[in-house]
Order: C-alpha cells, then structure tokens, then sequence
C-alpha cells in the first residue's frame, strides 16, 4: 500500500543534490520530496521548528541522510531521531559517499535501517536511488498508525 | 669444602671435633693455677665466688659473706678498685702491694660481679706497659710503611715472639670456610716449622671462635696443668653457672689440651686479629715447654694485634676500593658500547674483550628469550640453560666450584668451574654469565685433616700434624668481593638500559600509532571527499546526454569519454581505498569453506559471461584458516581476471583446484586466456602494474596487488605462472594453524 508522506532528504552538496533529486524525479513518486540542506534543517522539520513550524504534521515515509553534513552531522541526526521515542519509528537510510568501516559500524550502533554507498557511475546511482525510492515509499509497510494526515 | 682426593673419609670430619664444639667453654667452673681469682660484689666487695687457691696466691683469705674492704692487707687495693669502678674503665690493671708482695692484679666487671685476677708481677721493669710502648710505637710505624699484608704479618709475628719469648709464632688467616693458613712464621728452630701448612676449620670450633672474637687473647701457662676449682660454680646474684668469658685464667677444655701435647706444645698464647668484626686470624705463640706471659707483656700484645686487626682491615678496604674503581671503568665503557648497540645482547657480543674484562673471566655468555649468545670459553648452550634454570631467578650469583654444588656440571669444569651470574629479568630466568675455569691448587696440611682417631666414638682431637698435601680440583679462581660488586652495579645499569630501550619503543609506537591515526583521517576525507565529484561528472555527462538526443558521433564520443574518464577515477579511489583499509582492519579469524567462497564469487561473477561459453572445473576445495571476507576479496580478483583475460577464446576454461598438506591448505586457479610473459612476472604484484594495454583489457592494475597484501597478511603465499597465448595459473597457499597467523599479522 502506498504511503504519500514526504520523502525528507538532507543533502549539503547541490550537485548530489541536483542528481539525487533527478533520480527522483524519474521514479514519478507521488510523495513529496522535502529539502533539508544541513542537520539543523532536518532536525526543524522533524519537530515542526523553524521553517517548518507551521508544516502539516506528520512524519516522513522515509530519511534519505547524508552523513557528511553542516552544522549538525548526519550521524547526530541519526542519533537523535533514534533515541527519540516518538520518531524512532521513521526508518533512516543513510546515503553517502563513504565506506569507511567506523561510519558503518556506529550507524548501525545507532539504530539505522539502511546504508548505502552512492557509487560513481551514474545509472547504478540512479537506480539505486530509484530502488530506494520504490521500496520506501510503495513496497515498505509502514508502522501501524502512521499513515498520512494522522496526528 | 675441599673436594677430597680420597674421599672415603669425607663424611667423619664432621665427626672429630663436633663434641668439642659442644662443649661449655665459657663455664669451666675453674681457672688455670698459675693465678688466683676473687669474685666480689662491686658494690659491698662481699665475696661471690674465689678460686681455691686464694690463699696461695695472695695470701689472704675471704670468707663466705666477708668484704674485700675488712682485708688489711688488701687497703690499697681497695682503693684503687673503687676509684677504678667510679670512673667506668672497661679494665683494671695494676701492680698491687698485698701484705709486702707485689702482684700483678687484673680486673673487670660483669653483671655476675667485680673478677679479680692475682697473678705474678712483671720480673723485670723491661716486661712493664711502660717499658713496652716505645716497641709498640716502632711497630706502629713500621708496619704503617711497609708493603702488603703478607709484609706487616711477618713484622708482627717477629714482635710477638720477641714481647712474649715464645719459640714460635705464627699468624693464620682464615678463609670463608673457617680453614686457617699460616702465612707469617718467627721461631728458633726448636719446634717444626709450620709456615704454609693449612688447618681445618673444626681445629677451632665455632664457639671458640665466638669467644675469641668477644676476648681477644687467652693464654695457656701449661698444657699439663690440674685446673683449679672456682667455689660456688654458680652465682648466687642470678642462679647461672659463673661465666668467664673475659677472665684471663679461664681454664680451657681438655680437648684443647690433649690436641697441644700431640702438637707437642706445652704453653700456647693466641691473639685475635678482628677485621671488620670478624675473626680474620690468629697470631699464636707456641713453646714446648710452660711458660708465663704477664698481664702487661699480654696487654702489649694485645695492642699490638689491635694495631695489626686496623692495618690489615684499611688494606683490604683499600685494595677493595682500587678492584672496584678498575672495574667501574671498565664498566662504565662496557655500558657506553651497549647503549648505542640496537640490541644488547649483540653489544656484549660486539665487545668481547671489554665484557670478560668486567668480571675478569675467560668466557661469558647471555641467555635470554632470544636464545644464548657466548663470548670465549663457555660451557655448550644447553649447558648454559640449564644453569639458568638452576639459577631459580636470584639476583647475583658467585660459585667458585660449581661441582660442589651440582656435581653434573663437572662434565664442564675445565672451561667452567666458576660462574658468576645477574639476573636481568623480573619474569624470566635470563641471566648475563661469566666463567672461570678449573685452576687446580694444592694445600698442604698440618696433618691429614680427616684422619680417624683410635675410638672414634669417644671425644679425641688429632693426633697427627705430619704436613699432607691435597690437591685440590674443580674450583676456579674465586671471585672477589669487589668482582662480585661490579657485576652487581652492572645489573642495575643493564635494568635502566632495558627499561630506557622499553621507554623508546613505547614512544615509538605511540608515534607509530599517530600516523596510522592521520592516516586513517586521511583515506576518510579521501573517501567521502573525492569521490564525490567523479559521481558529478558521470551523472552531469549522463544527464547531458540523455537530453541531447540529436548530438552527433564525435561529439557523443566525447561525452562518453568524459562519462569513461570520470567512472575510471572512482574506480581508482575505490581500489586505492579498499588497498588501504586493508592494511589497516583486523583479521577476523576462522574456519573458511573455500568450496563455498569459490561458489559465492562464481554466481557474483555469472551475469558478466553474458552469453559466452566459460566452462568450470572446479575440484573438490579444502577448508582454510583466515578471515572470510578478506579472501572472498582474493577469489573475487583472481576468477575475475581468469573471466577477463579469457574473454578472446571462443572456449573459456577456468580450474581450480585445491589440496590440503600438513602445514598448509594450497588453491589454485587456472585459465586457458591470454597469458602473460614470465619475464614480467616479478611486477604483477605491484600496485598499479598493468602487463596489457587499458583498451585491450581494463581495469585499475590494483587487483592482483590487493591478493598479495591479503595473502601475506594471512602470512601465505601466491605464485603465478604463465605462457603467453596459453593462459595463467596463480598458486597460493595458507598456512593451517593459527599460530602461523598470529606471527604474520
């Protein structure tokens, strides 16, 4: 069953940016993409602070996190999401450059549903964001009473 | 002890005289009869005890219970005792008028009472103290200049006879086993000649040697004579058997006095010489027949050995001193050579001459985890283990005989009877060693020291003084104090080395460990940072050309290039990234099913054949020891190369085979593609070495140098041979136990 909440993604670099979200768009989801360019941003629209105080609420289908990021880094990120109760639900997929084994190794300390590594050729790029895309957002069950427009 | 020639009498040494040693000497309850002696309370001058010649001698009596003081005869005497105990010298010595006669009065107190001697006065004014000093202040500054010991002995030997007349004196030096050596003589002839003739140790038991360190001088008048009784045998002022240790009349054992006559002696007198506390020697005056030494010709001689005890004590301390600043040089030089050797067992190697100068030694050796290094003449390396086992971790060890102690090792004496060793470990027993080899000695002595008496159950001391001589066997040189302290400082030197050389390479690694962490920061900038603007190129190309349908072949060529150029570069840092983890993670360990690994990589590597015909011998696979993942990796690169180098034949064929062997688990993989020259053979491992061109066959470079890292990691190894035209085949081979691993990485 398709879930239409957003799909936050937090991403500092524009080109990856701009790629990641042409991949996106290839896969003609019916979500939302949601923009965060820095850890502080993601942090917002998760408690409905800032910019986004007055979003509907909600949580996203879905985190696709960089780790490498300004201000609060994706694994701070990731760490508060998890630790908080009410939002270590939303599932996480870290996406980024690095294989370093300690990146790995503490994600998945902290809780993070996914990690992949953005290769450099392109089309396998590509699809892997596709794969992602389709999984979270259409394949994946998401947690019961969580669905859209819901408190 | 001596290692006896003729050992069959060995074990009845101890026999002869342990009875002796037995016996109260300091209680004999009587007085030799030449003197009398008087024992009062120092306070009332009451009588305690008197010798039963009292009378005899002084000419008075003293009743049970009377004072010295209601003895008319006596008033002067009085006096000068009670003037004496008031000013708290140790002695009393004087010439006494009692009832017109002169006597030779010698006193001293205990807590058991006031002893008083009676003895005959000097004869002449010559045999004064007074008369004497000017001889002993000659002595005093003769013996000052003269040479070594053995010199101011004979000066000393000639003094004594010439105060006492006796006609002979000797002075014996003891050894650390008790044995006494004469090595200074004066006499005139009438009785034999005793000079360099040795005496064993029970020739004086232990508490005559305790009592002659505590009264420096005993005189026997006779050998023949009747003790006198002391009435009462004990103190009535503590109930114990009246001691007199320190009375000059104190009767000795009869043993002694039968070993004097079958010495032939009839009158003996022996001084101390006390060096540092201990009882160094004897000067002793022998005449065949009786004869008397007074007070003050005894107290002269006393001094006189006094005098003798502090010159031969400032000597030795001296040669002492001299030894140890020689060998604190040597020491000091041996100790600048190690601290610039890496290691400093090979320092000590490296400076043979300078390491036996240490302890004078003709051979040394260290002996460590490492194993055993030897310099000179040593006993065999099993040898040398086996002592330090023996050793059981003391610190410093001085043996001269090292037979005595273990009689096996005499198999080695003659390169090896004395060791001396340091310990330089708090854990294990390693040891520095040097070694002195057998230097055979003879002692000649005074009579055969284990001779068996007549009734060898019934106390009898020796009969026979006829000189017999013993050659001595299986003792080195012994080590002297000053040796033996020089070894000891050199340990704690070694230690500070040791612990210096842990201190730097604990520094070291610490440095190590710094730039293993930068290099870590490094490769994870590297990681994420430069990867990232290939990933741009490749998809702006791919983007670009997905919108420009209409572009023409050239340029289309051109962005393919720029997409190719781009994916190379990320390849590169990928290869180059995994290459560098791989030095740095952790072998995890285990069992590895290579059939299963093989398996793995084969369906990872089946949608690249992509319709070609590759055919698959794949034997039956042994299980390894090594970390999975890593060898997945191996398998990965080197059926991946088998897949790429035979994708011109029609007809691929890839083998692999393994074996497994005692100590090893071999694998190989084998192809029928386009081979390679063995002239290049010995670059195929390294990192970034191509043997074919990018456009024939592509790839980084980094594959088979990536197998090699991992394989001698695993502590293994890889070979490769191949024809060109025909194919390739790599052999590696792993070791089986995990201790081979743990060495390797």
């Amino acid at each position: 069953m398709a879930d239409l909440r957003p799909i936050l993604l937090v991403e500092d670099n524009p080109r990856d940016l701009e790629l990641t979200l042409t991949a996106l768009a290839k896969c003609q989801l019916a979500n939302d993409i949601v923009v965060a360019r820095d850890g502080a941003e993601a942090l917002d629209f998760l408690y409905l602070r800032g910019e986004h105080a007055e979003r509907a609420p909600g949580g996203p289908a879905v985190v696709l996190l960089d780790l490498k990021l300004p201000k609060i880094d994706g694994l701070e990120v990731l760490e508060t999401i998890k630790k908080d109760a009410r939002q270590r639900q939303i599932p996480v997929v870290m996406l980024t450059s690095s294989r370093e084994e300690r990146d790995l190794v503490r994600s998945y300390e902290l809780g993070v549903n996914a990690f992949v590594v953005k290769p450099v050729d392109f089309n396998a790029f590509f699809e892997a964001i596709q794969d992602l895309g389709m999984f979270w957002a259409i394949l994946n069950e998401p947690p019961p009473g969580s669905r859209s427009n819901h408190g | 002890m001596a290692h006896l020639v003729n050992d069959s009498h060995a074990e009845s040494l101890p026999l002869d005289l342990d009875a002796c040693a037995a016996q109260p000497i300091r209680i004999p309850g009587a007085i030799q009869p030449h003197g009398a002696l008087l024992v009062v309370d120092p306070r009332s001058l009451k009588r305690l005890h008197a010798s039963a010649n009292l009378r005899a001698i002084t000419g008075f009596d003293l009743p049970d219970g009377a004072s010295l003081a209601e003895v008319a005869e006596a008033g002067a005497l009085v006096g000068d005792l009670r003037h004496w105990l008031a000013a708290e010298d140790p002695i009393f010595l004087r010439t006494a008028q009692i009832g017109g006669a002169a006597l030779q009065v010698f006193g001293h107190l205990t807590p058991q009472g006031l002893f008083i001697e009676f003895e005959d006065p000097p004869r002449s004014e010559h045999e004064t103290l007074e008369a004497l000093y000017p001889r002993l202040r000659a002595f005093l500054s003769a013996i000052g200049g003269a040479g070594d010991v053995a010199a101011i002995a004979e000066s000393a030997v000639r003094e004594v006879r010439a105060l006492t007349g006796f006609n002979r004196t000797l002075l014996y030096q003891f050894d650390d086993a008790g044995v006494g050596t004469v090595i200074a003589e004066d006499g005139d002839g009438v009785l034999p000649s005793y000079r360099g003739l040795s005496f064993p140790a029970s020739d004086i038991p232990a508490q005559a040697r305790e009592l002659y360190r505590l009264n420096r001088l005993r005189l026997i008048v006779s050998a023949d004579y009747a003790p006198c009784p002391v009435e009462p045998a004990s103190s009535p002022l503590d109930g114990q058997p009246l001691d007199l240790s320190m009375a000059a009349l104190r009767s000795v054992s009869p043993v002694h006095l039968q070993y004097m006559r079958n010495m032939g002696t009839g009158s003996s007198m022996s001084i101390s010489i006390l060096v540092e506390g201990r009882l160094w020697g004897l000067i002793s005056g022998h005449s065949p027949a009786p004869r008397r030494v007074n007070a003050q010709v005894r107290t002269a001689c006393d001094i006189l050995g006094q005098i003798l005890s502090l010159q031969i004590e400032a000597r030795e301390q001296a040669d002492r001193t001299a030894d140890r600043l020689a060998l604190k040089q040597v020491e000091t030089e041996l100790l600048a050579r190690l601290a610039l050797a890496p290691v400093f067992q090979r320092g000590l190697v490296e400076n043979e001459t300078t390491w036996l100068a240490l302890a004078r030694a003709s051979g040394a050796a260290v002996y460590t985890r490492d194993g055993v290094r030897t310099a000179g003449l040593t006993p065999s390396a099993e040898a040398i283990a086996d002592l330090a086992e023996r050793f059981g971790h003391q610190e410093v060890i001085a043996i001269d005989s090292l037979a005595e102690r273990w009689p096996e090792t005499a198999a080695y004496a003659e390169v090896a009877s004395g060791v001396l060793a340091i310990s330089i470990s708090q854990i294990r027993p390693d040891y520095i060693m040097w070694f002195r080899p057998e230097v055979v000695r003879t002692i000649d002595w005074g009579g055969e020291p284990a001779k068996r008496t007549a009734a060898p159950d019934r106390l009898s001391p020796r009969t026979s003084f006829e000189a017999w001589r013993e050659q001595v066997r299986l003792r080195s040189l012994p080590w002297r104090p000053a040796e033996v302290e020089a070894a000891r400082g050199f340990r704690n030197a070694i230690q500070d080395l040791v612990l210096k050389r842990a201190e730097e390479r604990a520094e070291l690694t610490g440095q190590l460990e710094a730039i293993n962490r930068e290099l870590e920061s490094f490769s994870y900038s590297i990681s994420h940072d430069l990867r990232a603007p290939f990933r741009h190129i490749v998809g702006f190309a791919e983007l670009l050309s997905e919108r420009e349908r209409g572009l023409d072949a050239t340029s289309r060529h051109y962005l393919e290039s720029i997409t190719d150029a781009a994916l190379s570069a990320g390849r590169l840092v990928d290869d180059l990234l995994g290459f560098s983890q791989l030095g740095r993670a952790n072998l995890n360990r285990g069992r590895v099913d290579l059939a299963k690994l093989v398996g793995e990589v084969r369906r990872a590597v089946e949608p690249d054949l992509d319709g070609r015909t590759v055919v698959w011998n794949v034997g039956p696979l042994p299980q390894a020891f090594g970390d999975a993942a890593m060898l997945r990796q191996v398998f990965q690169n080197l059926i991946s190369n088998a897949v790429k180098y035979t994708a011109p034949r029609e007809r691929a064929e890839i083998t692999i085979t393994g074996e497994e062997l005692d100590d090893v688990v071999t694998c190989t993989v084998a192809d029928n593609g386009v081979g390679f020259d063995m002239a290049y053979v010995g670059k195929l491992f390294g990192v970034f070495q191509r043997l074919h061109r990018v456009e024939d066959f592509e790839g980084t470079g980094i594959g088979l140098a990536l197998v090699k890292r991992i394989v001698d990691r695993h502590g293994g190894t890889i070979e490769a041979h191949g024809v060109v035209g025909e194919g390739a085949r790599f052999t590696l081979s792993l070791p089986k136990r995990e201790r081979a691993l743990t060495n390797a990485s």
